[in-house]
């Protein structure tokens, strides 16, 4: 999890804070060390942003429960990993390339296996859990279980500092790579809307997910807009992947952390509309954040799924979105 | 009712089933005594794999409920079994003498917690070992389907719950013994005296008829006829004035309670319990075990398990990459073989077919229906 390098990075100011005697000085302390956890919250929130888009797409807008998500997100990581290895490329520009190659293999998918399952949720989610172990197999053949590191480019070290303590201390800061991410995050997010709601590319799918034997009937070509849509899904998973890869270790089981966090998101944004995954990687990610802070970072994670399994009990269809009549 | 389940009325007594689980067993009775201890324990192990899969065969291939916890009910158990043992440590043999297993020590506790210090007790631990995965089990289940939520939305749940369960306790050091679970426990002793392997063997074969013989029953009553429909339509059997939810619970509490068994019984042989057992990746290795054997046919997923275990210890020995193979032989399963590849044999020995004599001929002719148009169609999955 990230929030172990979080809670790690942000221990010594913590501890300073718990040395503190006097009283009042501790509650200024603590108040920075709070709005500083609160600050790294939002990194969390970009990460969580970023990783569960493509499933948003996949799930959200085509139904398909997809396990292989978090092998996707790896296989991004790999691509950028490789790129770096080989051409010695700046980990920006590899981006697009991941987008392309895991958008290649989604493709690739959806037309030898999800095509074969569409109505049948339960053998696509076995299905595609295959698949997962499948990539996870290939990638271990190709590039062996060890622990790759991709480099981060040197623009993007260091921190923003917002706020100084009196002997000069960092009370509040967020690295740019943070920045980074959830920049990167939300101008994905931005795209994927205009794409959804601005082009006939995006009519064509909301009409196919809406009604796909009259979308038939009028002319879409519903199967192309199947690939695309999941392709695309897997596209902006490799993304997540390829700047992820820089924060953390590649290795081939690297997905799997993403895929349950990836998948509360979704189910607690609600996959009515685009902008839920937004509030719901917002909400997942601070509140896991704080809570990590008030009590400890197991307790967090434990408290937010909790919730989650509570809040798909009485709302499966999510928190924001209309409720409608089935 | 009475004529919804008249061709099962008439079953009498399935002679070829017998003969054939029979044989089955006899193999299974002698076979320890020509195999070497590594290949006992394993075999041993793979039965009460595929025990956990039968009872997730009973929730999922018989009601329509997948579930990825299955993991945590045989956690459950195993863990209410590794205490008992733990506790039953004799002082020489425990590493800081006392009564305090070791983990506790380390992580700075200096009495047993109220909560574990009664699994000192076999009776206790006995009823922990069923009642706790079933508690969990009764609760969750009332939880999750007295509500609208249904099908992949009760899947996500489980996954939650498995991934929380497991990082609970990962975090609970003092009490669980976090990451390396509970190591060094005792062996399984009657009366002082210690039981060899082979006793646990036969023990847990024992199990396993059981829980076959008890899912046979269970599914062939009134009661799976129920169960069945369920999955197949839920509405339907709702109209029909049946409490559906009451039938999940029940059954989801059931299974829970055989799986924790299995855990318990994991315990004695493999002497360890630890998290490993509570998260996604077993709890999907079990759905895997039920996918590949074959929904609804309860020796299916045990025989897969079995298979899959003795192939992947084989494997293992050549090529790191086993988990390759399982993922290829579910992928070809789902697309092609979607009922498990149980439903590759050849007809005549289905379990359907096995578990019903042919229909006496009657001269009378009063009921010109055979008992075969009775029963409801299996060929249509709606799921």
């Amino acid at each position: 999890m990230s929030d172990f390098a979080l809670l790690s990075m942000l221990s010594p100011i913590y501890l300073l804070a718990q040395d503190a005697a006097a009283g009042a000085a501790k509650e200024a302390f603590v108040w920075s060390t709070l709005v500083n956890q609160a600050v790294n919250g939002i990194g969390i929130v970009g990460i969580l942003l970023l990783t569960s888009m493509g499933l948003a797409i996949t799930f959200g807008v085509m139904r398909i429960i997809n396990l292989a998500h978090g092998e996707f997100i790896m296989l991004g990581a790999y691509i950028t990993f490789w790129m770096q290895d080989v051409f010695k490329m700046d980990l920006l520009l590899t981006i697009p390339f991941a987008f392309l190659g895991t958008a290649i293999v989604g493709a690739i998918v959806e037309l030898t296996i999800i095509r074969r399952l569409y109505g049948r949720p339960l053998e696509t989610l076995l299905a595609t859990w295959g698949l997962s172990i499948v990539l996870q197999g290939v990638i271990k053949l190709i590039f062996t279980a060890q622990l790759k590191y991709v480099k981060a480019p040197a623009y993007l070290s260091g921190s923003i500092d917002f706020l100084k303590g009196e002997g000069g201390a960092t009370l509040v800061s967020i690295s740019y790579y943070r920045f980074f991410i959830i920049a990167i995050a939300l101008a994905l997010l931005a795209i994927t809307m205009y794409l959804f709601y601005g082009t006939s590319w995006g009519r064509q799918i909301r009409s196919v997910t809406q009604n796909r034997s009259m979308s038939q009937c009028l002319g879409v070509n519903t199967k192309l807009v199947d690939m695309g849509t999941f392709a695309y899904g897997c596209g902006l998973a490799g993304v997540a992947g390829a700047v992820i890869s820089a924060l953390k270790t590649v290795s081939p089981p690297m997905g799997q952390d993403y895929l349950v966090d990836s998948w509360m998101v979704v189910v607690t944004g609600g996959v009515d509309k685009l902008v839920g995954i937004l509030a719901g990687s917002f909400l997942i990610g601070e509140s896991n954040a704080i809570i990590a802070f008030i009590l400890n970072d197991p307790t967090a994670r434990v408290i937010v799924l909790g919730a989650v399994i509570v809040l798909i009990r009485y709302r499966p269809e999510g928190l924001f979105t209309v409720q409608k009549r089935s | 009712m009475s004529d919804v389940v008249m061709g099962y009325k008439q079953s009498t007594f399935p002679k070829k089933l017998a003969a054939i689980s029979g044989f089955a067993l006899l193999v299974l009775v002698i076979l320890p005594f020509f195999v070497g201890s590594f290949q006992l324990s394993l075999i041993s192990k793979l039965l009460l794999f595929g025990t956990l899969a039968v009872s997730l065969d009973l929730v999922w291939g018989f009601t329509g409920i997948l579930s990825f916890a299955h993991g945590i009910f045989f956690t459950l158990g195993g863990y209410a079994a590794a205490y008992y043992l733990k506790l039953n440590l004799s002082a020489a043999k425990n590493t800081y003498g006392g009564e305090l297993p070791d983990f506790m020590v380390w992580n700075g506790l200096t009495e047993l917690p109220w909560f574990i210090a009664p699994l000192k007790y076999f009776p206790i631990a006995l009823l922990a070992v069923v009642g706790v995965p079933a508690l969990f089990a009764y609760i969750t289940g009332s939880f999750m389907f007295r509500s609208k939520v249904s099908g992949v939305y009760i899947t996500i749940i489980t996954l939650a719950l498995s991934s929380a369960l497991t990082t609970f306790f990962v975090s609970q050091q003092a009490y669980t013994g976090g990451t390396n679970g509970i190591t060094d426990v005792s062996k399984l002793s009657v009366f002082g005296l210690e039981i060899p392997p082979i006793g646990i063997y036969f023990l847990i074969l024992a199990y396993t008829v059981f829980v076959l013989a008890l899912g046979w029953w269970l599914t062939q009553s009134n009661f799976g006829l129920i169960l069945r429909s369920i999955n197949e339509n839920e509405n339907r059997i709702a109209f029909l004035g049946y409490d559906v939810a009451q039938y999940k619970i029940f059954i989801w509490t059931l299974s829970a309670a055989l799986a924790g068994i299995a855990g318990g019984l994991f315990v004695p042989l493999n002497r360890f319990i630890s998290p490993v057992y509570l998260a996604v990746a077993f709890g999907t290795q079990v759905v895997i075990w039920v996918a590949i054997g074959g929904r609804g046919t309860l020796v299916g997923p045990l025989i897969a398990a079995m298979l899959l275990g003795q192939v992947q210890n084989s494997a293992e020995k050549v090529t790191q990459d086993w988990q390759l193979i399982v993922g290829v032989l579910l992928l070809v399963v789902v697309l092609f073989i979607p009922n498990g590849l149980m439903s590759l044999l050849p007809k005549q020995f289905s379990l359907a077919n096995l578990s019903k004599p042919k229909p006496l001929p009657t001269p009378d002719a009063a009921v010109p229906v055979a008992p075969e148009a009775m029963q409801p169609e299996p060929a249509q999955r709606s799921s």
